[in-house]
């Protein structure tokens, strides 16, 4: 198991968010986390990347436990993420953002910037070689000078994802990469998440569109109201009746009225 | 002896903890730190003291005119630097900033006005009590009596009326407090007012503890009514309450004890302990 | 040679040195940070500088390279415990520190209290003594005593300003400037990036109060004499005026700001008198209407954009630190 969660459960205050959830992705999977809104899905995210610990529970990642690790050494260990909300850096060019996430892969520091030091300019220069063929990877070529928060919905959050790749991650979290795309943007997007896990990254997504999902992962793990109510193959969720209750119940119960 | 200098801490102690209220209030509501809070109640209690003297009248009008006087102000920042704020796409450190231009231009206008000597406050309810070990002075009874009172009272309107609800919606979430038909701005209006009167009350029980008023002192109180706030725990109104009397006795104390030059930088000194042993406030959740 | 008499020469030096703090605070500010402490910054570097010359007997620019790194250490005790935690506590202890500072140099007898240090060499001076040494007097170069000391002194803080500027600039094109712009833009997206924020929060604070500390011993060693008021609460307030009024997004912002602020008042004279009441006027004003300060990143740009129509290259990395 790359990723293992277990006994994972989280309260806010009086809210408890997670009853023990327990789950693993393997090494090379694309594994699906779904669920109804509000069920707890970019809480268990954010305890992965260390956003805020779990309330109880192991997180495990190559066997090391992740609980009690400052967020941005979580990223050194291998994990990178995206936003449900997409955060890019606003007001930097598309290549600035992925270059940016080459940081932590990179370590020249203040001095070295400050002297210029040939091994500091042959740094940048690969920084900057690297972050275009990021770039290229995702299909943003064009767009590379251009402010991030100008532009378009889809191409944002394809930037995100390269900005996450640029980390150079064992495991990509995404989160809802496909909302609010178009049909034609989603195939996209699933050729370029296999392409990610034929690369060697190992995926871990939350996602709405079922149809995504049920192509694309291995795996599928459902959440409800903060508790896990089904793990398996695609197949196996979609007619796990928990499940289906879970999606289609309000449904039942609006024609009952 | 230290009896009679922890009790003098409690007096100046209180007007510190209806300062630091003033900050909770405003901060509760639209989560920024006003920063033009001291300039504007001196403002407010200056003018006070002015109308008082030249005319005669009573210490009471004093503390209606400063209450006025302050709660016009508060409403004027809330319009001029913080309103036009509320919108998409401003920087999070911008309202601040605006609320530091507008303690400039408050204290600006106060030296034109009132220059930057100390004034001096009429000499209101001079008798003492002895109090076993104690001489309590009646005035200083007085600011104990108003202050907690005030508290008390605000803190009923708070948790108790249908206002202070309101109240406690739009502070929580001002977004879903509006979709629930409460008018969020009403609200911001009447609480930066309240905030900024409650400063208006202390500016003056200041000037009773020490007879005096001096044109600079908005900012020292004002950054003492920080203080306050963060050794609380910032938003916590009970933290305000007991930390601006535990500010108070440190000081005395430090004055009576240690080198009384020092006594403005005592308030730092707690701000750095406090964030180094327990960021949160004595009062605070952890984030 | 008129309009280059000594009071001139000195206005200009001032707005030099204005440009540099302007530069001291727009570094704290490109990580997000709102200090309130340079003033404090300055006074410590002022004070220890003059310390060190006066009665330590220092040269006087290895002084103000001792006071300068000092401040920056003892900015580093006030970052460690307010840098992890919201922005807002910094804004708070660097306020409370400024204002500590001011008592304490108002109560210890090393820094003469209200009266201050008097009598301190200043920059003209000692250039003048070095040109001397190399036999070129003030007949030589056609000016009276005065207007060369002026000079020197204008040299001396361009040729400053010109090497922070510089290296400011290197920085922002750097691994470092990303780290501090992505800070700056989403302090969870940056740390989700692998950037340990609290470290370039705190590099960029040091900075700032060093650059500060620096100024504070030049601006002690210009005018020759300085008291704790020189410092206060109004000194703060100056100095964030010309990030925020002119910008804090990019450098030339604040570059602009210093230059607009400092010399409007000089030109103005009706203004001088009311200082103040315009920087706090304006700020209100500038926050309400334009609250990333009137030149912004986009501003800049499209200033790029009209020049690379004339020329035809654009860099953007140039486009975003702003020259």
């Amino acid at each position: 198991m790359l990723l293992q969660l277990t006994h994972i459960s989280k309260s806010f205050g009086g809210i408890t968010a997670l009853t023990d959830v327990n789950f693993g992705v393997e090494q090379g999977q694309i594994v699906g986390l779904i669920g109804p809104n509000g069920a707890g899905k970019t809480t268990i995210f954010n305890m992965i990347t260390a956003i805020f610990p779990p309330t109880s529970g192991e997180i495990t990642f190559d066997g090391q436990t992740l609980v009690g690790l400052a967020p941005y050494k979580i990223t050194d260990r291998g994990i990178a993420r995206t936003f449900q909300n997409i955060r890019l850096f606003g007001h930097m060019s598309a290549l600035e953002n992925v270059k940016v996430g080459l940081h932590v892969r990179t370590g020249k520091g203040f001095w070295a910037a400050l002297l210029r030091t040939p091994s500091q300019k042959r740094e940048e220069q690969l920084v900057g070689q690297k972050a275009r063929e990021l770039l290229a990877f995702v299909g943003l070529t064009d767009i590379a000078d251009v402010r991030a928060d100008t532009l378009a919905y889809g191409q944002q959050r394809r930037l995100e994802i390269a900005r996450a790749l640029a980390t150079e991650p064992h495991l990509l979290l995404l989160d809802e990469p496909a909302a609010g795309m178009i049909e034609s943007e989603t195939v996209d997007l699933m050729a370029l998440i296999r392409k990610i896990r034929d690369n060697g990254t190992t995926v871990l997504l939350v996602e709405h569109d079922m149809h995504l999902v049920m192509n694309l992962c291995d795996k599928v793990v459902c959440i409800n109201f903060g508790k896990q109510i089904a793990e398996g193959t695609p197949e196996e969720v979609q007619n796990h009746p928990d499940v289906i209750e879970a999606y289609l119940g309000s449904e039942e119960e609006d024609e009952a009225c | 002896m230290i009896w009679q200098q922890l009790f003098n801490g409690l007096t100046v102690g209180s007007t510190y903890s209806l300062i630091a209220i003033g900050y909770t209030l405003i901060f509760g509501v639209l989560r920024i730190i006003n920063m033009a809070h001291g300039q504007i109640f001196i403002f407010g209690s200056l003018v006070g003291l002015a109308v008082t003297v030249n005319s005669g009248l009573p210490i009471l009008v004093a503390f209606a005119v400063s209450i006025l006087i302050s709660g016009v102000l508060g409403v004027a920042l809330e319009f001029s630097a913080m309103r036009p704020l509320r919108k998409k796409n401003v920087p999070h450190l911008a309202s601040l900033i605006s609320t530091i231009g507008f303690a400039i231009l408050v204290e600006q206008l106060t030296h034109l006005l009132f220059g930057a000597d100390s004034r001096a406050v009429p000499a209101v309810a001079t008798g003492s009590y002895e109090v076993g070990p104690l001489m309590v002075r009646q005035v200083d009874l007085i600011i104990i009596v108003v202050s907690v009172v005030l508290m008390i009272v605000l803190n009923y309107w708070i948790n108790r009326t249908k206002m202070g609800k309101a109240l406690r919606a739009t502070a929580e979430n001002g977004d879903t407090a509006g979709l629930l038909g409460i008018n969020t701005n009403a609200i911001i209006i009447l609480t930066v007012c309240i905030a900024s009167a409650l400063g208006g009350v202390a500016g003056m029980l200041i000037g009773l503890t020490y007879s005096a008023l001096i044109p600079t002192m908005g900012l020292t109180l004002g950054f003492k009514g920080l203080a306050v706030l963060i050794l609380g725990g910032v938003g916590s109104i009970p933290g305000a309450m007991v930390c601006g009397l535990i500010l108070g006795m440190a000081e005395v104390l430090t004055v009576a004890y240690g080198d009384s030059s020092y006594r403005d930088a005592v308030a730092f000194g707690l701000i750095i302990l406090i964030l180094l042993l327990r960021p949160q406030g004595l009062f605070g959740k952890k984030a | 040679m008129d309009l280059l008499n000594s009071y001139n020469l000195q206005v200009l030096t001032f707005i030099v040195l204005n440009l540099i703090l302007a530069i001291s605070i727009y570094v704290t500010l490109s990580t997000g940070q709102l200090s309130l402490g340079h003033a404090g910054f300055m006074a410590m570097g002022a004070y220890g500088t003059a310390i060190l010359t006066e009665q330590a007997g220092l040269p006087l620019f290895l002084a103000v390279i001792i006071a300068a790194l000092g401040t920056g250490a003892i900015s580093l005790l006030i970052g460690l415990p307010t840098l992890r935690l919201n922005g807002l506590y910094l804004a708070i202890a660097t306020l409370g520190f400024g204002e500590v500072v001011r008592v304490i140099f108002l109560n210890l007898e090393i820094t003469n209290g209200a009266l201050g240090i008097t009598g301190l060499h200043s920059i003209g001076s000692r250039v003048y003594d070095i040109l001397k040494g190399f036999g070129i007097k003030s007949s030589t170069l056609g000016m009276n005593v005065l207007e060369v000391k002026a000079l020197a002194t204008l040299v001396v803080l361009l040729l400053l300003f010109l090497a922070v500027l510089f290296f400011i600039l290197r920085l922002n094109r750097s691994r470092v400037g990303r780290a501090f712009s992505a800070i700056k833009a989403d302090e969870t997206a940056a740390m989700a990036m692998g950037i340990n924020i609290t470290y370039y929060k705190m590099l960029a604070f040091v900075i700032g109060s060093v650059l500060a500390g620096m100024c504070g011993g030049l601006f002690a060693h210009i005018t020759t004499a300085i008291t704790p008021d020189d410092f206060n609460y109004h000194r703060v307030v100056e100095i964030l005026s010309f990030a925020v009024i002119g910008g804090s997004e990019v450098v030339i912002g604040p570059l602009f700001g210093a230059t607009l602020l400092t010399a409007l008042p000089e030109v103005l004279r009706v203004l001088s008198e009311y200082k103040m009441m315009f920087y706090g006027g304006l700020m209100v004003l500038v926050m309400a209407f334009r609250p990333h300060g009137l030149i912004t990143a986009e501003t800049f740009a499209r200033f790029k954009r009209k020049k690379k129509q004339a020329t035809g290259t654009l860099d953007d990395t140039n486009a975003r630190e702003g020259m």
